[in-house]
């Protein structure tokens, strides 16, 4: 009465990149290997016509817009692709509410792990410290700080290649 | 090993459901065919809570199903679901609907006329008992008027309109591409009409008559009259990739408006609409529509309340999981009851009303 | 461009039965889950193949995880074999080619009713509750948008409250299952309807959590080292069932949660709940060689 179809290659595509990002939302500091390198598997896997976008890449915006998603600017967006860091553009992301705080945006950044910034991170989902080292400066940590009163905030998921890092917003993050 | 053999559940419900099933012999494009013409308004009912307008699959899965209507529409919810949506259809204008009965109880007349089309309301309701004494019952051929209703009735709401008796239609700032979509997206509260309107359409009929004739009775502040109601067939325009509007089908709608009083100069009105012809269920529902504005919270004509209960899937979704086994919940009241009974030991204590297990 | 372009190939079902759209809603909304912990997230909850209530919701999130490498088991009031879990695992395995076991060890994805297993969950585990009702405030507040209003606020007074009483009127807290439990600090969450024995299970646990509720359409998460707290009073610890010292009758396993099988003579026996768990220790006991885990509970006593 039923036919079972396999995956096809978008399916396990996306199946594979969800994985990594849950885990990376999941044990936040945790780099997780998405498959494939780069902001446009994590649109494949969560983005399509009932989402508003916003990105500062001309080439990813074409992508975006084939999945139906809404272009908008970072106040409306509830997603963010950024291929580079504007401290001061992400002051007007979206942080949902006390009532509805999935409101809150999840940015997806571009930046490299393992160089920078020197961070430790405590919270939800790390078994006492995790202490790791971005290509993020500090006063976009003092931002984030200043905007995430939670459970309002916004969700990171920082992507180098292939590899992703996770920090939502219940994480705590200490600039060593 | 007996521990698993003792148990055995998989079995068992294998064979249970090939029960079930085997009462209900093999199923064909047949039987399937002889509903469909036979039962057009169950039809419409199970397409009306299913939303999803295709006579065959609601014969399907009526026949599938044996009738059980509430696992009718589940096996319906349940396919649509996974379809894409493709388009968005155009909004319908009420002139533009191939009307078949439209009738007012507010006017003796009203403009474009009062149309009975097919109805059983005037008919004596008697048990055609000669059809199972061997003599069949052919319904007399229907006289054709000297001159035929037009196919495309006003709206009565536009001419109350222009009376100045209803307020004047407001333009939606919502582009029909981005009407809210109840299947997409959770109803939250205060719901936006769209959902509202989608969540009605979609309704147990059984619920929304329960709770609409709550309203109607006295647990409502509004005693409905029927406005307009409306049977009719709708062209399902939707645009294609060229941009030019093309007509993908006809499905058949009902709708009905019913108002009560002036509210602020205007009478108010209440709607609802499905697809099939529902009559019951679209008057029901607008007047549960009709009534919410001024509904107190918690109230059975407060639109949380009504919306939440009148889900068909999820009503009898849970109404049928007590029947699955609860022996965990279970142990852990009695747990705390028999340790409680022990502390107060001598003097007895009262039952407890308890928390209910889930 | 034709429609031809905006189609596809039609086929009966999806892979994993549900359709992209409605997988991508599910992704979005589980990481939102994971980033808020213990706190309800609306979604849209397609209708699947099963009837509301009957751990829809579960399966939602099940479904979307699911791929042809994972090993699926599936509880109900810790039986692999009870009707429904039976069904619900042959579901998945049937609409996603997933393997099927009893052994909580050799699981990727639990789905679960009532119940959390007794071996002791590992980092790369993932247990999904059924929930019939997401909302802790239900009892003192019926309607969703007030409840939703109170959670904004941390408002758990009247919650409070309730639990209060019951000690004056009882001399305990009476909650049985589904004891509300205060996650991260910040959002009151119902665990689901698992035994107060299962709590402690939640709380700082390696496993990450999934709580989804299909005709309430809310989703909730409990992520690895995430602090999970029952609500009491400081001065009336937290309890447990007392089981700590019931046999089983099958498999002569004690100290963990029992079913209570009432007798013929007025009395009752046991037997361990976490079915599974029962069967290899019968087995081990038959000499077979069977690889039991840590569990979370060791000669009655939690330890975590």
């Amino acid at each position: 009465m039923l036919t079972i179809s396999q995956p096809d290659a978008a399916e396990a595509r996306c199946n594979t990149t969800f994985e990594a990002l849950m885990w990376a939302m999941a044990r936040p500091g945790q780099v997780r290997d998405m498959g494939e390198p780069g902001l446009a598997p994590v649109v494949e896997a969560l983005i399509d016509r009932e989402c508003v976008v916003h990105t500062d890449s001309a080439r990813l915006a074409q992508f975006i817009a084939n999945t139906g998603a809404t272009p908008g600017t970072i106040e409306m967006a509830d997603h963010l692709f950024h291929e580079t860091l504007d401290i001061e553009a992400l002051a007007s992301v979206r942080c949902g509410t006390a009532l509805y705080p999935d409101d809150g945006a999840t940015v997806v950044l571009q930046a490299a792990h393992g160089t920078g910034t020197r961070l430790r991170l405590t919270g939800p989902g790390i078994d006492g410290v995790c202490d790791i080292t971005l290509a993020i400066p500090p006063a976009f940590w003092s931002l984030r700080a200043a905007l995430c009163a939670y459970p309002e905030g916004f969700d990171l998921l920082l992507v180098d290649a292939r590899a992703v890092i996770g920090i939502p917003r219940s994480t705590h993050v200490e600039v060593l | 090993m007996a521990y698993v053999a003792t148990r055995g559940g998989e079995r068992a419900i294998e064979q249970a459901e090939r029960l079930f099933r085997e009462e209900l012999g093999t199923i064909d494009m047949a039987r399937v065919a002889a509903i469909r013409q036979s039962m057009p308004y169950l039809i419409d009912r199970v397409m009306g809570e299913a939303s999803l307008f295709d006579e065959d699959m609601a014969a399907l899965a009526l026949a599938q199903t044996g009738g059980e209507l509430s696992e009718a529409v589940l096996v319906l919810r349940a396919w649509r679901t996974t379809q894409p949506r493709l388009a968005v259809a155009a909004p319908l204008l009420q002139e533009d609907l191939l009307t078949q009965r439209r009738i007012s109880a507010a006017f003796k007349d009203i403009p474009g006329g009062q149309i009975l089309g097919p109805t059983l309301d005037y008919s004596h309701r008697v048990l055609a008992t000669d059809v199972l004494e061997g003599k069949p019952f052919a319904p007399p051929a229907v006289e054709p008027a000297a001159k035929p209703a037009p196919a495309h009735q006003p709206s009565l709401a536009d001419w109350q309109r222009q009376q100045g008796l209803v307020a004047p239609a407001q333009d939606s700032h919502v582009a029909p591409d981005d009407i809210p979509d109840l299947t997409r997206e959770p109803i939250l509260f205060p719901a936006s009409r769209a959902h509202r309107l989608q969540s009605l359409a979609r309704a147990e009929t059984g619920g929304v008559l329960a709770l609409g004739y709550a309203a109607m009775r006295g647990y409502g502040n509004a005693h409905p009259t029927v406005n307009e109601l409306r049977l009719a067939e709708a062209e399902v325009v939707v645009r294609h990739p060229s941009g030019t509007p093309f007509s993908a089908g006809r499905v058949r709608v009902c709708q009905a408006e019913v108002t009560s009083k002036e509210k602020g100069g205007y009478l108010e009105l209440g709607f609802a609409a499905s697809f099939g012809w529902n009559e019951v269920k679209v008057i029901a529902a607008a007047t549960l529509d009709l009534n919410s504005a001024e509904a107190p919270v918690g109230s059975p004509v407060h639109e949380e309340f009504y919306l939440y209960h009148t889900e068909s899937v999820e009503a009898s979704g849970f109404c049928i999981h007590f029947k699955l086994p609860h022996y965990v919940t279970f142990q852990s009241v009695l747990d705390a009851m028999r340790d409680a009974k022990a502390k107060a030991a001598a003097t007895p204590v009262e039952a407890e009303q308890m928390e209910p297990a889930e | 461009m034709s429609l031809a372009s905006l189609t596809k190939p039609w086929a009966a079902t999806s892979y994993g039965f549900l359709d992209a759209s409605a997988k991508r809603e599910l992704r979005r909304k589980m990481l939102k889950a994971i980033a808020v912990p213990g706190c309800q997230m609306p979604y849209a909850s397609r209708e699947v193949p099963m009837a509301r209530g009957w751990g829809t919701g579960g399966l939602q999130v099940t479904l979307t995880l699911v791929n042809p490498a994972s090993t699926i088991k599936v509880i109900d009031q810790g039986a692999d074999d009870g009707v429904n879990a039976a069904s619900i695992r042959r579901f998945i395995s049937r609409v996603s080619g997933a393997g099927e076991t009893w052994d909580t060890l050799e699981a990727s994805i639990i789905q679960s009713r009532h119940r959390v297993p007794e071996e002791t969950m590992r980092e790369d585990q993932i247990l999904v509750l059924q929930v019939p009702n997401p909302e802790p405030l239900r009892g003192v507040e019926p309607n969703m948008s007030i409840a939703r209003q109170m959670h904004a606020d941390a408002d758990y007074g009247r919650l409070w409250l309730t639990l209060y009483e019951q000690l004056v009127r009882k001399g305990r807290i009476m909650q049985g299952a589904a004891y509300p439990s205060l996650v991260n600090g910040r959002h009151v969450m119902t665990p689901s309807p698992i035994p107060r024995w299962d709590v402690p299970k939640l709380n700082m646990a390696k496993h990450l959590t999934f709580l989804s509720a299909g005709r309430e359409k809310r989703l909730h998460a409990v992520p690895p080292y995430t602090k999970v707290e029952p609500l009491v009073f400081s001065d009336r610890p937290y309890r447990v069932e007392d089981h700590q010292d019931l046999v089983c009758r099958r498999s002569g396993i004690a100290g963990y949660f029992m079913n209570e099988i009432p007798q013929d003579d007025g009395s009752s026996s046991f037997e361990v709940s976490d079915s599974n768990l029962g069967i290899k220790a019968i087995r081990r006991a038959e000499g077979e060689t069977v690889d039991i885990g840590q569990t979370w509970y060791r000669g009655g006593e939690f330890s975590a």
